[in-house]
């Protein structure tokens, strides 16, 4: 059997399983270890580097029968070799992860991206428009055609097609700077938000939160509010791009910026290295006049296992401790299932708190510490 | 300010002698040395022995201590920030410090204190030290004025932090973090290029811009391989010998990460108190954590090295390379700055002043 063929095999299993879970009785077709079992046992045997991993950790995958059993790759393997049961031609998609001092980005190559825009657009309306597509997209990053190597912005040019508002992207890239330095469009953003109040259509702003600071900071007199219903998604952290805010203070900031609520603030969590997201559920809870949950737990989607893992021995820890962040995401399906990352989470039946990176070790003088070198650029 | 050349030269080689007392286990201040750097340093006790009878600066030559006062400037005072890394780098620190000023102020580490403030303890009661002007005092905040030398030693972000907190007019030499990287040329015999290097990584547990943390070598990935399984027949030998110390969690983890990393794209060697990791396909290169973690990666041109180390070029410190093939002169060419040294004598560098050598 040809690759092509498990993998869309495989693909279509995926996709049923996401749509099923935004069925209304929300019954899987499938369990889903059966299912991570098999593209786990699929990658095996066409992603050489996850082939390696699992000789390795002498993982029996045919015997297995918990997703738990499929070694995790760490994040960091995206940068230093291909991960994909096709080859380079077959790529529809390749994603990319932002520069480091250390040289290669990593790379998340796709050979079809409808399972992770089926994935992205349900999960996002169960938490970001769980009331309705009936909103504006303000979008503080490039189009998609300036960037096609995002995959935030892959799913955000999703988002703005999906919803039924008019919808526009605010941040530039200068084609004649060689730096492609960003500029955000300030006055345009005003205008979209004052379109929105003036039509009483509420909008979402879909941004990363260093955009939202460089906004907050440029922003001068223009008037930002937008109507009631109105959201905001932030995602990312800030990698040297802006001052660092911390999460509370730049929520207020936003509330008090656009007018919203502070349930209606969601912050999302995704990776280049992942096919699927999480999300802060206060404004679902909001919406459904429910108690909102705390700002920092975050919700997977049904297709998204996480789990803490100790850091050294990589085995999961106690239901409610601190560990690292272990996912496995069916959405993976071409690349590696089992993804390990060094974010510290706690992993509690309300959800996924993050905690941030886990610290280095300490810094010895003048030997430089990997995490040193990470980030920087 | 006047402070003649043969009294600089005095006051460093009254540091010097204070070393060579420090390295002698024949005597107290060489066995009280020894307790506390195996109190402090992290190091195993064999590793503290290695460090004091191997790699302590006891016998420079004089042209190495003409090149140590031609790199020092002067000043009335010199103030000294010491990081932990390196456990016996108190002595270059402060032989530069005292080359520079007769009256040296010193902030040693917070975790590793001990050889810093026993070699400025043995200075005070120096009557030789003394009568050439020379004052070295332990203190806990610098507070450098115009005219000084402030002389900082510590990650990028300590030396940005002081050198932003100083006033104006005090000289700032910065020696921040830095990694060094080895070459093994295609003329080199794997097994003594494995020992070579075994040698660089062994002392100090691998802490410090000296020390290898990756290994190119010129050629297809085969001889890579014999490469990485040769130094991890050298380290396990030296490593029986030479103990690493413990290993904090952190570190634990960070190793760990590194496993799982090169489990996914090469191979791996684990031992006792080592690791070594092999990228046959490197399209970046990876960096190990210190604690005797290897990276080793084939490298088939002198471009390929250049493009492997060019984003880490502004860190490399020490190169290691025994010969003068074209991966040698292209990374000479990409850090023009780093010290350049024989496989095996990466951690020797003579006492000719600091050890980083790039300009800050």
């Amino acid at each position: 059997v040809l690759p092509a063929a498990d993998s869309d095999a495989l693909h279509a299993r995926v996709r049923a399983f996401i749509r099923a879970s935004d069925a209304p009785h929300r019954t899987a077709p499938e369990p889903f270890d059966a299912l991570a079992l098999d593209i786990a046992r699929f990658q095996a045997a066409h992603v050489p580097a996850f082939a390696r991993l699992v000789r390795a950790r002498g993982v029996d995958l045919l015997a297995a029968r918990s997703a738990a059993a499929i070694p995790a790759v760490p994040a960091d393997v995206f940068r230093l070799t291909r991960l994909a049961a096709h080859s380079p031609e077959a790529d529809v998609a390749l994603f990319r992860t932002s520069g480091t001092t250390q040289g290669a980005r990593g790379e998340h190559p796709l050979r079809t991206t409808k399972t992770y825009a089926l994935g992205a657009l349900s999960w996002g309306a169960r938490l970001l428009w769980p009331d309705g597509p009936q909103l504006g997209a303000i979008v503080l990053t490039p189009t998609r055609a300036a960037q096609p190597d995002s995959s935030l912005g892959f799913m955000l040019d999703h988002f703005a097609r999906t919803l039924d508002g008019p919808s526009a992207f605010h941040v530039h890239l200068d084609a004649t700077d060689a730096t492609r330095e960003a500029h955000l469009d300030l006055d345009g953003i005003a205008h979209a938000t004052a379109r929105a109040r003036e039509s009483a259509r509420p909008a979402i702003v879909l941004a990363t939160s260093f955009a939202l600071v460089h906004l907050l900071e440029q922003r001068g007199a223009r008037d930002l509010r937008l109507p009631p219903g109105s959201r905001v998604m932030q995602t990312g952290g800030f990698k040297g791009r802006s001052r660092e805010v911390a999460p509370d203070e730049l929520r207020g900031l936003l509330v008090d910026a656009f007018a919203v609520p502070p349930a209606h603030v969601v912050g999302e969590y995704g990776m280049t290295e992942l096919g699927s997201q999480l999300y802060e559920g206060t404004l679902a809870a909001a919406l459904a006049g429910r108690p909102a949950p705390p700002h920092g737990v975050y919700l997977a989607p049904p297709w998204l296992r996480v789990s803490a893992v100790d850091p050294v021995s990589l085995e999961p820890v106690a239901p409610g401790e601190v560990g690292i962040a272990r996912f496995v995401d069916l959405a993976n399906v071409d690349s590696v299932v089992a993804v390990q990352t060094a974010d510290r989470i706690r992993v509690t039946p309300d959800g996924v708190e993050l905690l941030g990176r886990l610290p280095g070790a300490p810094p010895r003088g003048c030997s430089i510490a990997a995490d040193e070198m990470l980030g920087h650029a | 300010m006047n402070d003649p050349r043969e009294a600089r030269l005095a006051r460093v080689e009254r540091m010097v002698a204070a070393g060579r007392r420090a390295a002698d286990p024949g005597n107290d201040f060489g066995r009280e040395v020894r307790a506390a750097l195996v109190a402090t340093s992290g190091l195993s006790p064999e590793g503290v022995e290695l460090a004091l009878s191997q790699h302590l600066e006891t016998d420079p030559t004089p042209e190495h201590l003409d090149a140590l006062l031609a790199s020092s400037g002067t000043a009335p005072r010199c103030h000294l920030v010491l990081a932990a890394n390196v456990c016996t780098a108190a002595l270059r620190a402060l032989a530069v410090a005292t080359a520079t000023a007769p009256v040296v102020f010193v902030r040693p580490s917070r975790r590793d204190p001990a050889l810093a403030t026993l070699l400025t303890r043995a200075l005070g009661a120096d009557p030789a030290f003394a009568s050439v002007g020379g004052t070295v005092t332990l203190v806990d905040a610098i507070t450098a004025a115009p005219g000084d030398e402030l002389h900082l030693h510590g990650s990028d972000a300590t030396v940005r932090e002081l050198t932003s907190a100083s006033p104006p007019g005090v000289v700032v030499r910065g020696h921040g973090t830095g990694l060094g990287v080895a070459l093994v040329g295609a003329g080199d015999a794997l097994d003594d290029a494995a020992m070579a290097v075994a040698r660089d990584v062994i002392p100090f547990d691998q802490r410090g811009c000296l020390s290898p943390r990756a290994v190119l070598t010129e050629g297809d990935s085969e001889r890579a391989l014999a490469f990485a399984r040769a130094l991890h027949g050298a380290l396990a030998d030296l490593s029986a010998r030479v103990p690493r110390g413990p290993i904090d969690a952190a570190t634990a983890a960070e190793i760990a990460a590194y496993r799982a990393t090169v489990e996914a794209v090469g191979d791996l060697w684990g031992g006792r108190d080592h690791v070594i990791g092999l990228d046959p396909t490197p399209r970046a290169l990876l960096v190990p954590p210190a604690a005797r973690v290897v990276h080793v990666v084939p490298v088939a041109s002198a471009e390929r090295a250049a493009a492997l180390l060019g984003p880490l070029a502004s860190y490399l410190t020490t190169v290691g390379s025994s010969d003068s093939g074209g991966i040698t002169r292209a990374v000479r060419a990409l850090a023009p700055r780093a010290r350049h040294a024989r496989l095996g004598e990466m951690q020797r560098p003579p006492l000719d002043g600091p050890v980083d050598l790039r300009l800050r």
